[in-house]
């Protein structure tokens, strides 16, 4: 035994890193109990903040994942009003002139007969679905598929035929085709053929019934005015495409013309999102910082039981810069244990919500990294008061008896 | 070879109204290899001489010097240093880590010299034989006896070799045959080399050991070597 490295430092106190970790976390190991319920309190602010970035990062996943499938190039055109503020029209051969142009890929245009639909012809409740005449082009452009029956044949003869959106079709009380059924439109009856599956773009289209152009024309007597038209262009195309649009389908008044994109107002639903997002974000930062209060009461409690060992500590070498440094490790170890229990159970819960949404899971790792951090970062601030209250105890006080 | 301890002087005032004179003008020498008793009534001044003793203190006034250096000159990481290899305590409170066993609580007192773990342990164990308790150094303090505890804290106090030990009512917990063997514990360690400072109120403690400073109201009363009588002297 010697004491040369006594001589070699001049006696100046030393504790190795590793040491100071050991010791910072002593107290923790002591009291598994007392740590594990304090590490809870962060653990739920952290967890609520991961989750509600990991639940609404999946939520926007999944919704973009939904437009990609269902493509952002879809336009639709309607009148819009005259200088008046008269409701415009659009012109008869609008649909031919668009047709011409070489970046549009599919078109079709739609006629709202502006009559209504009901079960039978003794039914006059008002039930807000419209009357749609339409060819078969509409199926193509929009993407249609049937959940029953099929979509008006161009090659059928002129009959009363009409096919429903899926709205329409609940509406009217019609889930299947088995037993014929009919509607009644303006006084006729008109054998429904198919029942449209739900277009997410096109809620409009839902809430109505088609007809064929041509059974419209003989058997209904229509305005030849189209009152919607849908285009497919070639997405790389879109945005050169989109601003000749109003001139080509009205060159005589172009500002009568309006132009929009379905996607967009799917795409807001996203943005709509975010108000939320951040009012839950705000909450879960508040449980952290309550997290954090409760960290730096325990670790007040601590500081006042432990005075003995602090003194003793005092006395067998360690300085002031020491006795704090390991009351901040036990604060900031304390939260960073909440932090990582947290995170894990903030994915799990995003986990367990998207699959049960049938979502896309998508949990960002920076959220995951940054909700650590933080409490990380709780942590030592919580402990900063503490562990200053313990590096200023005079250690003579400290280790006498029963105080 | 300087004394291991040397008070010059030395007053403690508490600012209070009217200040508080804990220590007036003491002065005191201890030489290597002494064992020493500081005895006196309660709020003669004892604990006071003690912490300043241990550095745990400053005076007011006058100069503490341990191993020929002037604590008054050292920053506290120096002083904090001084502590953890030249001075060591024994705490009537014991102050043991519950949790930790009682090589690692022995350990405890190296671990502020930056020694490896390892080299912490192999000297705790040293120690450990040293009091008696080389046989449990698994144990934990809450599973020992109030003696074994005490044993455990002198060996904290005795690990790092240091030039003096203060004890502070070292067997003021304990019942009398217990309290016995602790001091005579210390007197065997006293008679392997350590200089050692006893502080008690108990007159029969201070008449075993060689040399009692008797302590009144601040002041050193007496300070005279005792002839080694009783039954416990070696």
């Amino acid at each position: 035994m010697t004491t040369t490295t006594v001589a070699g430092t001049k006696w100046r106190s030393h504790l190795r890193p590793q040491d100071l970790v050991a010791t910072g976390t002593l107290g923790l190991r002591s009291r598994p109990g007392r740590t594990i319920l304090t590490a809870i309190g962060i653990a739920i602010g952290i967890a609520s903040m991961v989750a509600v970035l990991g639940i609404s990062s999946s939520s926007k996943a999944d919704l973009l994942a939904e437009l990609d499938d269902l493509g952002t190039n879809l336009l639709q055109i309607r009148p819009g009003q005259s200088v008046f503020g008269d409701n415009a029209e659009l012109p008869v051969d609008a649909e031919a002139l668009l047709s011409r142009v070489a970046t549009v890929t599919d078109i079709a245009a739609v006629t709202n007969l502006d009559t209504t639909v009901q079960r039978n012809q003794y039914d006059d409740t008002p039930n807000g679905l419209s009357v749609l005449a339409a060819d078969q082009n509409l199926a193509d452009t929009l993407e249609i598929s049937t959940s029953a029956g099929r979509f008006l044949d161009p090659h059928d003869p002129v009959l009363p035929t009409v096919v429903l959106g899926s709205v329409a079709a609940e509406r009217l009380g019609i889930s299947h085709l088995d037993s014929g059924p009919e509607v009644t439109i303006a006084g006729r009856q008109f054998q429904v053929v198919g029942i449209a599956d739900p277009l997410p773009l096109n809620p409009d289209i839902d809430r109505s019934v088609i007809i064929g152009d041509r059974a419209a024309q003989q058997l209904l007597g229509v305005d030849p005015n189209p009152t919607s038209i849908y285009l497919r262009v070639l997405p790389e195309q879109l945005e050169q495409t989109r601003p000749l649009l109003a001139r080509t389908a009205n060159p005589g008044s172009p500002n009568e013309v309006e132009v929009s994109r379905p996607s967009d107002a799917l795409e807001a639903r996203a943005a709509v999102d975010k108000n939320l997002q951040n009012l839950l974000l705000a909450l879960g930062g508040v449980a952290l910082v309550v997290g954090g209060v409760g960290i730096a009461n325990v670790m007040v409690i601590s500081v006042l039981e432990r005075r003995g060992e602090i003194g003793v500590r005092r006395a067998i070498g360690a300085t002031r810069g020491h006795i704090r440094a390991q009351f901040v490790i036990e604060a900031a170890t304390l939260a960073a244990m909440g932090g990582i229990l947290g995170a894990a159970l903030g994915a799990a819960i995003t986990w367990a919500y998207a699959n049960r949404q049938g979502w896309t899971i998508d949990i960002p790792l920076e959220g995951l990294a940054a909700g650590v951090a933080a409490a990380l970062a709780i942590g030592a601030i919580a402990g900063l008061y503490p562990a200053a209250k313990a590096a200023r105890l005079d250690p003579a006080e400290a280790v006498r008896p029963h105080n | 070879m300087s004394p291991v301890l040397e008070l010059e002087n030395v007053t403690r005032t508490y600012p209070a109204e009217p200040p508080v004179h804990a220590l007036i003008n003491v002065d005191l020498c201890v030489e290597a290899g002494e064992m020493v008793a500081v005895v006196g009534p309660s709020g003669s001044g004892k604990s006071t001489l003690l912490n300043i003793m241990g550095t745990l203190d400053r005076p007011t006034s006058g100069v503490v010097r341990i191993d020929g250096t002037d604590t008054a000159e050292l920053s506290d990481r120096r002083l904090s240093g001084l502590r953890s290899a030249r001075l060591g305590f024994v705490f009537q409170g014991f102050h043991l880590l519950e949790t930790v066993s009682a090589l690692d609580n022995v350990a405890t007192g190296l671990l502020y010299q930056g020694l490896p773990g390892r080299v912490r342990r192999r000297r705790a164990l040293h120690a450990l034989e040293q009091v008696g308790l080389g046989d449990r150094p698994d144990a934990k303090p809450s599973k020992l006896s109030g003696g074994q505890r005490q044993r455990i804290a002198i060996a904290r106090a005795i690990v790092a070799e240091p030039a003096l030990i203060l004890a502070d009512e070292p067997t003021g917990n304990l019942d009398t045959t217990i309290g016995d063997a602790i001091l005579t514990l210390l007197q065997d360690l006293n008679a392997g080399g350590a200089t050692i400072i006893v502080i008690t109120h108990d007159h029969d403690i201070a008449a075993r050991l060689s040399r009692e400073v008797r302590m009144r109201d601040g002041r050193i009363e007496t300070d005279r070597a005792v002839l080694t009588t009783g039954p416990g002297s070696p």
